[in-house]
């Protein structure tokens, strides 16, 4: 094995010297070592075989790495301080009526505008986080049947790309302590990107976008919460709406409660139409425990819904898949 | 989960439509996903008696039969006795026998919900007339068996509806059973149809047999081992009752009514015994499990010694599907003496199987830890009605009462007497919390206005323990109701039966303190807006990659978090950038016909080499940008990049600065050329932003970039900063002309631009006049070897006009000082 590393080093220091690195492969010293094989004990062969096969593959990566230099060697360097290249003018820029925004984070601005306006903070939801933060945090038990609804993805040290904004609830409810404490109270949503292991197609998508609301006070109720659900919906569609509740379960709320509005008539809705917009219901005691909030003292209400469905209903868009596609024949639509 | 609307009728009053139950249910209970009219399927159908039944000539197993349908089917011909002639091949027919017939003109059951459902006729079958058929219970969509006709067990007149004698004129409820995770009494036809009472504000009384927890097993008729059984972790099983049974009448059936409610709700009708199982796991939600007791004995070395316990590392176990999988000290295990013999709660071992020759049953009924169950479920993947009830956490309590009914029902349905004691281990036992809670929290909790004694009605409706007195409400939940821990599930439970609809809506008060949208939100919005109005397209693209995609532009995958259960390799990796994600986008952007664009995203992304916050990988924000033409241009693309994130920095009021980019080993800076490529500086601050650049060959190669092609990647987390650095930078107008001079300097060609401009402000700076610096023009001629930069100045005093001989004067110290500095000759 000694001189198989021995002709490593060799052809290595003839890869980086030569201009024709390509040719290495072609060396005597390589069509030797096989000629070697045949030669040796049956036991010995299979890592004499996986040395030289490893010696192959490191060379190769080596005679690409060179070649590259090679070819990068001819790149005429660039004033990059310059306004312009030379002989030229100011470049333009691109044609204004080009530019588009992406319906999600138009509308997931609007939302939090919303939000905004009706006193709630807003957070950024993370895109890796713990267990803990995840589930443990949020009344979950380890094993509890209720995460099999999240079809979570892990990473190898364990870490979770969130399946829910609620990842952030628990972080929410500790930087409002104080400020509850203090006789006020807690208002804050938070958005961003949550993911599932689902398979993708016109009606499921592994990443999507959430908007989650949380509410901490002394006096909160459920009253409250219908209030402000259906508050929102009405600024966001400019206009009077229905609601209908169904109960739900979800570990982290208690009562919990599934929330639907009407259709609204600018989306074609007729009465009798309804629209299952999110999960929602009074923070669980646990949850306000694992914050070190007094849930005997404070009461506190939390929702959670897609951000998705808004705009495929505004837009009348067909397919969930448009929006993580880069895809500029949609994107322009949205000039 | 399907619930049988005619099932719940047994057990409680419904006095609304269809419709409006539905309603209810889904307002105050759960979700309905479909409700299904079993009962338009069966109309046609008829009980007929076989009067005659004779072989047909020429036919090896084709019988003339001779029906009796009381005369009710009209359009059918009848013989001179008024019977009908059907042909039917089944090998069970003979005279005498109660059928399902499916006249001529109606449809088979089987066939009612396909797009083009089977309408029987009158045909000829080898010359003789067949008049619609008898049915086989897979014809009558009832359960797959169709090795015969189905025969009938009733005493009902032919002519009689098929569907008024088995009571399918029902409608069936398909559940999400999501939202009942945490209900186990709901996963059985009693505990819901308690709901579907409560809900309609009547009361429900749980049958006596079922509310009786040391329950009466009825004389034992003789004397066999009663089973030991040890739970040897209390944490694995709170509790596991066994009983023997003996004398089975293998040959009898169970009634034909049942096995058609648990055909409805989705369950295989199997023998007697297990049917008893099923039909009470459906009914209660407890399921129970039936060894062969006599192999139990067998493998446990001659003693039926059933242990609970955690799987052993390396133990192998042959389930009842013939799998032999590997146990796992999660696992729960059910053992006969040292040998595992069943997987607990979710399925029998092959060695222990009732089968014909059975003579002694043991039935289990027991509960398991939930969790383990749960852990279990995912690692052999077995989703079966059990393990489904047994993840919910059924109660302890209820074995008794349910094992106590299988035996009394295995007797009345096979025959079989009870033979042993009842074996009860019961480590897990627990006492109902009682639990106070006033009505002014309800109240305060939901946002309503009940009394105290309206609170404690709804409660004894679904005979929760309930007492008021003044404000105070003394509630212990009934053994089933496993949930009920603390206050707040007693308030779910009063606001949901009354409908959280009937809540008044009211908005939070608060004070008029403006919440402002953060900082680092409204300069991603600015941003947003600036390359927007630049004529960039923003996208969203996904937060994982391939490995190839990071190999391609140089960065190692080993610095990524991967993912180890990702759909596909294509989303297997965190990115750390995100301009390969934006380079994955081009080329097809420009297949699909787009000559010239710009993509941009702000999104997030993670490495391994940056230090946990708080314990979790750091998140960092990014701007990426690629700007591309299909067309060469004459003009390096650089520029154009240049351009737009300049246009972009003026809107947001920050002066950039760009540096050679050189050597740098930061995964952002992987894709772009060094020598075509800047560090991106602010100048105010000196806070480096980001980079800005050309890509290298190899990456141009690997992603089919147009040669026109270049882009940024920049921290906005780092703008932020640098625009808090800010101090405002408005200067008084003044009321005197300028004076603008250009000057043009002849340089080697490898000077820069910057180095004038750093010479000329340096001086300019030592001039007490307010002063600018612009480019005009950069002229290089075709041998390339110099290069001519022209730059405009411009002076303006506060106070005054300045004099041509002044500027001449400024002029000239600019002139000199470059010319020294930078080797540059004035032209």
């Amino acid at each position: 094995m000694t001189n198989i590393e021995d002709l490593r080093q060799t052809l290595f220091a003839r890869v980086s010297a030569t201009n024709e690195p390509r040719e290495i492969l072609k060396a005597a010293e390589l069509k030797q070592l096989y000629t070697v094989l045949p030669t040796l004990d049956p036991s010995e062969r299979g890592a004499y075989g996986k040395a030289v096969n490893e010696l192959k593959v490191t060379l190769e990566a080596a005679i690409v790495a060179r070649e590259n230099e090679l070819e990068d060697a001819t790149i005429e360097p660039l004033d990059v301080t310059a306004p312009w290249d030379v002989n030229s003018a100011l470049p333009a820029l691109l044609p204004t009526e080009q530019g588009t925004q992406h319906p999600l984070t138009r509308e997931l601005e609007n939302v939090i505008d919303i939000f905004t306006r009706m006193g709630f903070e807003a957070i950024e939801s993370r895109q890796i986080d713990d267990d803990e933060h995840m589930f443990g945090a949020l009344n979950f038990p380890a094993n509890h049947p209720a995460r099999d609804g999240y079809d979570t993805f892990r990473t190898e040290e364990g870490f979770i790309p969130p399946a829910h904004t609620s990842t952030m609830q628990n972080r929410i409810l500790k930087a409002g302590k104080a400020k509850l404490e203090a006789g006020g109270h807690i208002a804050a949503v938070s958005y961003g990107r949550v993911f599932r292991n689902e398979d993708v197609d016109a009606t499921h998508e592994h990443t999507f976008y959430q908007c989650e609301g949380v509410y901490v006070s002394e006096t909160a109720t459920l009253g409250e919460m219908l209030g402000t659900l259906q508050g929102f919906f009405e600024t966001y569609y400019g206009q009077k709406l229905k609601i209908k509740t169904q109960p739900g379960y979800f570990p982290f709320v208690e009562p919990g409660l599934e929330f639907a509005i009407e259709k609204p008539a600018a989306l074609g809705g007729k009465p009798g139409d309804w629209l299952e917009m999110l999960g929602c219901g009074m923070i669980h005691p646990n949850v306000l425990r694992s914050a070190d909030i007094d849930p005997e003292k404070y009461r506190g209400f939390a929702w959670g819904g897609g951000i998705e469905r808004l705009v495929m209903l505004k837009y009348g868009i067909e397919d969930l898949r448009h929006f993580e596609s880069g895809k500029l024949a949609f994107l322009r639509k949205f000039a | 989960m399907i619930i049988s609307v005619n099932w719940l009728k047994k057990f409680t009053d419904i006095d609304v439509s269809i419709d409006e139950l539905a309603t209810l249910i889904g307002a105050r209970l759960v979700e309905i996903e479909t409700v299904v009219d079993l009962g338009k399927k069966y109309q046609d159908v008829l009980v007929a008696q076989v009067v005659e039944c004779a072989e047909l000539e020429g036919s090896d197993h084709l019988n003339v039969t001779k029906l009796d349908d009381g005369g009710v089917w009209l359009n059918v011909e009848r013989d001179d006795n008024g019977y009908v002639q059907v042909v039917c091949g089944a090998p069970n027919v003979r005279a005498g026998i109660l059928v399902a017939w499916l006249p001529p003109q109606s449809i088979v059951p089987e066939t009612a919900d396909d797009a083009e459902p089977f309408v029987l006729g009158a045909r000829k079958l080898r010359g003789a007339m067949s008049n619609g058929m008898i049915a086989s219970a897979r014809e009558l969509a009832l359960f797959d068996e169709h090795d015969g006709i189905l025969e009938l067990d009733t005493d009902a007149a032919p002519g009689t509806k098929f569907a008024d004698v088995y009571e399918l004129n029902d409608y069936l409820l398909d559940i999400e059973n999501k939202s009942l995770t945490h209900r186990p009494d709901c996963f059985g036809i009693i505990g819901f149809a308690r709901e579907v009472a409560a809900i309609q504000g009547k009361p429900f009384h749980t049958p006596e047999w079922l509310a009786q927890l040391t329950p009466d097993f009825g004389e034992k008729q003789g004397d066999i081992m009663t089973p030991t059984v040890t739970i040897d972790d209390p944490e694995l099983s709170a509790r596991y009752q066994a009983v023997v049974l003996s004398g089975a009448d293998g040959t009898k059936k169970t009634p034909l009514y049942i096995q058609t409610y648990l055909a409805r709700v989705g369950v295989r009708p199997i023998n007697a015994v297990v049917d008893v199982t099923n039909y009470l796991m459906m009914l209660t939600g407890q399921p129970l499990h039936a060894f062969d007791y006599d192999k139990l004995v067998k493998v446990g070395g001659g003693a039926a010694d059933i242990h609970v316990r955690s799987g052993r590392v390396g133990e192998k176990l042959t389930l009842l599907d013939d799998r032999t999988i590997e146990l796992t000290p999660e696992d729960i295990v059910i053992a006969a003496g040292e040998t595992a013999i069943g997987l607990a709660g979710a399925m029998g071992g092959a060695d222990t199987e009732i089968d014909e020759s059975t003579k002694n049953i043991i039935i289990e009924s027991a509960t398991f830890s939930l969790y383990s169950l749960r852990a279990t479920q995912m690692r052999h993947g077995i989703f079966s009605e059990a393990i489904t009830r047994f993840t919910k956490g059924q109660p302890a309590e209820l074995t008794a009462p349910v094992v106590a009914d299988a035996v009394r029902l295995i007797a009345e349905w096979t025959g079989a007497t009870r033979v042993s004691d009842v074996a009860d281990s019961y480590p897990g036992k627990r006492d109902l919390p009682v639990i106070e809670l006033t009505a002014t929290q309800v109240n305060a909790t939901l946002g309503t206005t009940y009394s105290v004694e309206q609170m404690r009605e709804t409660l004894r409706n679904v005979e929760f323990d309930a007492t008021a007195s003044d404000d105070t409400l003394t509630v212990q939940a009934p053994y089933w109701r496993s949930d009920i821990h603390i206050a707040e599930d007693v308030i779910e439970e009063i606001g949901r039966i009354n409908s959280y609809d009937a809540i008044t809506l009211k908005l939070p008060h608060r004070d008029f303190t403006a919440v402002h949208p953060s900082d680092f939100d409204e300069l991603r919005t600015a941003m947003r807006k600036a390359l927007v109005r630049a004529g960039a397209s923003e996208v969203l693209t996904y937060s994982f990659i391939h490995g190839d995609i990071l190999r391609k532009v140089g960065q190692d995958p080993a610095d990524s978090y991967r993912i180890t259960n990702s759909i596909s390799p294509d989303l297997q990796y965190y990115r750390q950038s995100l301009t390969p994600s934006l380079l994955g986008l081009v080329n097809s952007n420009v297949k699909n016909g787009y000559d010239q664009f710009a993509l941009f995203e702000m999104n997030k992304v993670h490495s391994k080499t940056a230090e946990l916050v708080e314990g979790v990988p750091a998140e960092m924000h990014r701007l990426g940008f690629v700007l591309v033409n299909k067309k060469d241009q004459a003009s390096a693309p650089y520029y154009q990049a240049k351009r737009i994130l300049d246009y972009m920095a003026q809107l947001l009021g920050m002066e950039l600065s760009y540096k050679p980019l050189g050597d740098s080993n930061l995964a952002l800076s992987k894709p772009f050329e060094p020598r075509r490529s800047a560090r991106v500086v602010d100048v105010s601050s000196g806070q480096p932003l980001g980079v800005i650049g050309e890509y290298k060959k190899s990456v141009a190669r690997g992603f089919k970039l147009p040669n026109y092609a270049a882009g940024f990647e920049l921290l906005p987390e780092a703008i932020a900063i640098a625009l808090n650095h800010k101090a405002p930078a408005y200067t008084p107008l003044s009321r005197y002309p300028s004076s603008e001079r250009d000057i043009c300097f002849q340089v080697a060609h490898d000077v820069t631009y910057q180095q004038i401009i750093d010479v000329t402000r340096n001086v300019l700076d030592t001039i007490d006049i307010s002063s600018t610096v612009e480019p005009v023009d950069v002229y290089e001629p075709a041998d390339g070897t110099t290069k001519n930069i022209t730059v405009r100045l411009k002076f303006t005093a506060a106070e005054r006009t300045l004099t041509g001989d002044e500027v001449t004067d400024f002029v000239a110290r600019v002139a000199s000082e470059v010319t020294a500095k930078i080797d540059a000759k004035i032209v």
